[in-house]
């Protein structure tokens, strides 16, 4: 039996045409693009193609431009070091681990960081944000949609109120999770952007920083000078040609994958036995991110019921001593039970209709079940 | 001149076995062989001692490592083979004398026919030394560095210096077979690795309550008992689910009797485990007073379901820093405390139970269906070697 799998946000299946269509920098066209033979030189032709491509799916590329890393998370914390120089860093409480581990760093190294707090769906309290931004303030870096709750950030607007209040700062932006699922281009106030390729049908292991040109970005890694020497090491050009072939194929399919997944996600949401699950996500949310709480019980083990009923998900919660409860969460004002309690869904343009229906039957089944044996 | 590394092993307590020597001398050497399987070796016993020879140099403190954790193994130290020839035995003990500071030659020579006897040997030798180097001093009493010569019977000698501490003990599988409760937990791999030490060969039980618990939760249990079974040369892990135990538990009895109902379960399904595999006895990792469980009356009402065999607890006596200690040395620490549950807190009661009355308990106990558990348990039952 294949396991119906809504676990997107976490990884996606790869996209198998665009593996296809990169194939070839496997095999025959596998030439450095730095060596300056006739070889390598197509090669290096090929990839800044591929990135121009990438840029202008959410950009001007004459305003941006962007580096290839090798996940999200490099991009997080090069956007983060790199800019973080001066000051005090302000984010919130409601980023990916990429970002909220690099700004406790940035702390421990004696930067000054702030945190604002959150809205009860996951997304920030615009407020809070603004009133802990200052003339001193450096960086600001606010999530596009958070990870676990799929609440959507309003970054553009943030970014011209944030350069407001400190002109010099620089906004940015964790957009992995929006990256060509909700419609979205970057405007001149946002100046860096972390996107990842396997969260769209790319493969592991590619990653980028879009950058506002006009902006100063510092090396993070460094060596050959590979990016305009931005960040060193030979480029993987197979991942970067099959990301670029799997965000091509994807956003010209945005709008219609977002409306099918936004009726997706209204199904999914009525399906639900509403006597033990709670809605956390909120109706504005990206539709591709459903978290759902069984208030009582714990979210691990609903996972792994599911899990051993065909059913894979994402959760909030696991049976660790560390970690025991998602931060995110309780930052949304969760009790520790709700907390406890949380499935995350989420669904990619494969997703069907018949699986969320399935998924949502073996959830509710699981659930009700659990409740019997541990009441 | 690049001479061979030998590696001279020695043992401890098999001496005072008298007649029981000869095969505790086989199983200890079995247990070195397993020790070393995979790796190009050969095992010589000349008297009193083991020799390992003919190996690759570049793996030499692997080996060590190897032989190190074998139980019955009292020290160890690299040598250098030579010819029996006082002049290639004086130009390897100059490549492993310090550069200065006190010291003394001992020699030891099984070939009775070498010219000179053992003090003389440590007189020539010692003698040229000084000679060679004169911020060397002598001191017979308390020597910054003894440099030893062992001369053998083969037209051989070994030349070494530094003495590594083995793990002690006896030979595993010298006296007999337990079954170690392994939890994850710090204490339980401390316990093993304490009766493993006295001989004793191991058969190892953990138990899960999947989907309460998860899959890293098992690993750590894997990765805990192969450690263990570095000193134990290899062992058996059964893996049990005790979640619908836990469940008619949770549902059946008082919230408070649920660790000691459940560590009564879990020493009937050792002790039929035991019973099928050979083992003689129950190990188990408690230390009297450490958690609720672990009073004498914790363990009075765990014992008395046991009825064919003795429960041995090595810890009952120690503090938790002192198995902390013994955690880290052994190499199970890390990986003890990594966080995962290993019996889920969805039925921990709030209050446990600290001084159970046997017969409260097993009033509670009549309300379950026990031996249908204990089969229901066993059906499901995985077995792992290590």
């Amino acid at each position: 039996m294949e396991k119906i799998y809504l676990d997107n946000a976490a990884t996606t299946r790869p996209d198998q045409k665009a593996v296809e269509a990169a194939l070839s920098y496997l095999e025959e066209n596998f030439y450095n693009p730095s060596a300056l033979y006739k070889e390598g030189f197509s090669v290096r032709k090929d990839l800044e193609k591929a990135r121009k491509e990438i840029v202008s799916c959410i950009s001007d590329s004459g305003k941006y431009d962007m580096i290839f890393t090798s996940c999200g998370s490099e991009s997080d914390n090069q956007a983060i070091f790199s800019a973080a120089r001066r000051g005090n860093f302000v984010t919130t409480e409601g980023e990916h681990a990429a970002v909220f581990s690099a700004a406790a760093e940035l702390a421990r190294r004696g930067t000054e960081v702030r945190y604002a707090k959150l809205n009860p769906d996951g997304g920030v309290n615009e407020g809070d944000l603004l009133s802990k931004v200052d003339k001193d303030t450096s960086l600001v870096s606010v999530i596009h949609v958070n990870n676990e709750t799929g609440a959507v950030n309003d970054i553009a607007g943030l970014a011209e109120k944030v350069k407001k209040i400190a002109p010099r700062a620089l906004f940015h932006s964790d957009g992995v999770q929006a990256f060509g699922k909700i419609p979205f281009r970057l405007s001149g106030a946002v100046d860096l952007y972390s996107v990842s390729a396997h969260k769209i049908g790319g493969v592991r292991g590619v990653g980028g920083l879009f950058r506002n040109k006009s902006k100063n970005l510092f090396p993070y890694i460094f060596g050959g000078g590979q990016e305009n020497g931005l960040r060193s090491g030979t480029e993987n050009t197979f991942a970067i040609m099959q990301f670029s072939a799997a965000a091509k194929k994807k956003f010209s399919s945005l709008d219609g994958d977002l409306a099918r997944i936004r009726g997706y996600n209204r199904l999914f949401r009525s399906l639900l036995d509403e006597k033990i699950f709670q809605v956390m996500s909120s109706e504005e949310a990206s539709p591709y991110i459903l978290s759902i709480s069984a208030r009582g019980l714990r979210g691990e083990v609903l996972q792994h019921m599911a899990d051993d009923a065909g059913v894979l998900v994402g959760t909030g919660s696991a049976c660790s001593s560390r970690n025991r409860y998602s931060r995110v969460i309780l930052a949304c004002g969760a009790d520790e039970k709700t907390a406890d309690g949380v499935l995350r869904i989420s669904f990619s343009a494969q997703t069907t209709e018949e699986a969320c229906r399935c998924a949502a039957a073996v959830i509710n089944r699981c659930a009700a079940e659990l409740w019997e044996r541990t009441k | 001149m690049e001479r061979e590394q030998v590696i001279i092993v020695r043992y401890c307590e098999i001496h005072l076995k008298g007649k029981n020597r000869g095969y505790f001398e086989q199983v200890f050497m079995n247990n070195l062989e397993k020790a070393l399987a995979g790796v190009r070796h050969e095992i010589r016993r000349p008297s009193g001692r083991y020799v390992v020879e003919n190996f690759d140099g570049s793996r030499t403190e692997e080996i060590c490592e190897r032989i190190r954790k074998v139980f019955g193994v009292h020290t160890l130290s690299v040598g250098i083979k030579t010819g029996a020839d006082l002049d290639e035995i004086f130009e390897e003990v100059v490549r492993i004398a310090p550069d200065s500071g006190t010291f003394k030659v001992e020699t030891n020579r099984a070939d009775k026919h070498f010219p000179l006897n053992s003090v003389e040997v440590n007189a020539e030798i010692g003698g040229r030394l000084l000679g060679k180097n004169p911020s060397l001093k002598v001191d017979v009493r308390e020597p910054q560095c003894v440099l030893h010569i062992d001369i053998r019977e083969n037209g051989t000698a070994l030349v070494f210096r530094d003495i590594i501490k083995g793990a002690g003990g006896m030979p595993v599988g010298t006296a007999g077979k337990g079954m170690l409760l392994l939890s994850g937990g710090i204490d339980s791999p401390v316990a093993g690795y304490m009766i493993a030490k006295r001989g004793m060969k191991l058969e190892c039980v953990h138990f899960h309550s999947y989907p309460y618990t998860n899959m890293q939760a098992r690993e750590k249990v894997e990765e805990l008992a192969r450690i263990l079974a570095e000193y134990t040369g290899g062992l058996t892990l059964h893996v049990v689910s005790v979640t619908h135990i836990q469940e008619e538990i949770h549902k059946k009895c008082p919230e408070e009797m649920m660790i000691t109902l459940l560590r009564r379960f879990m020493m009937r399904i050792a002790e039929r485990l035991s019973l099928e595999t050979g083992a003689q006895c129950i190990v188990t990792g408690e230390s009297l007073g450490q958690v609720a469980s672990q009073t004498v009356e914790g363990m009075t009402s765990s014992n008395a379901v046991i009825k064919t065999m003795p429960v041995l607890r090595p810890l009952v006596g120690f503090d938790k820093t002192e198995i902390i200690a013994k955690a880290r040395e052994i190499g199970t620490y890390e990986t003890s405390v990594l966080p995962y549950e290993d019996c889920c807190t969805v039925f921990l009661p709030k209050h446990p139970l600290i001084r159970p009355k046997l017969d409260k308990v097993e009033a509670a106990e009549s309300l379950l269906d026990v031996q249908g558990l204990i089969d229901e348990a066993f059906a499901g039952i995985e077995a792992v070697q290590f």
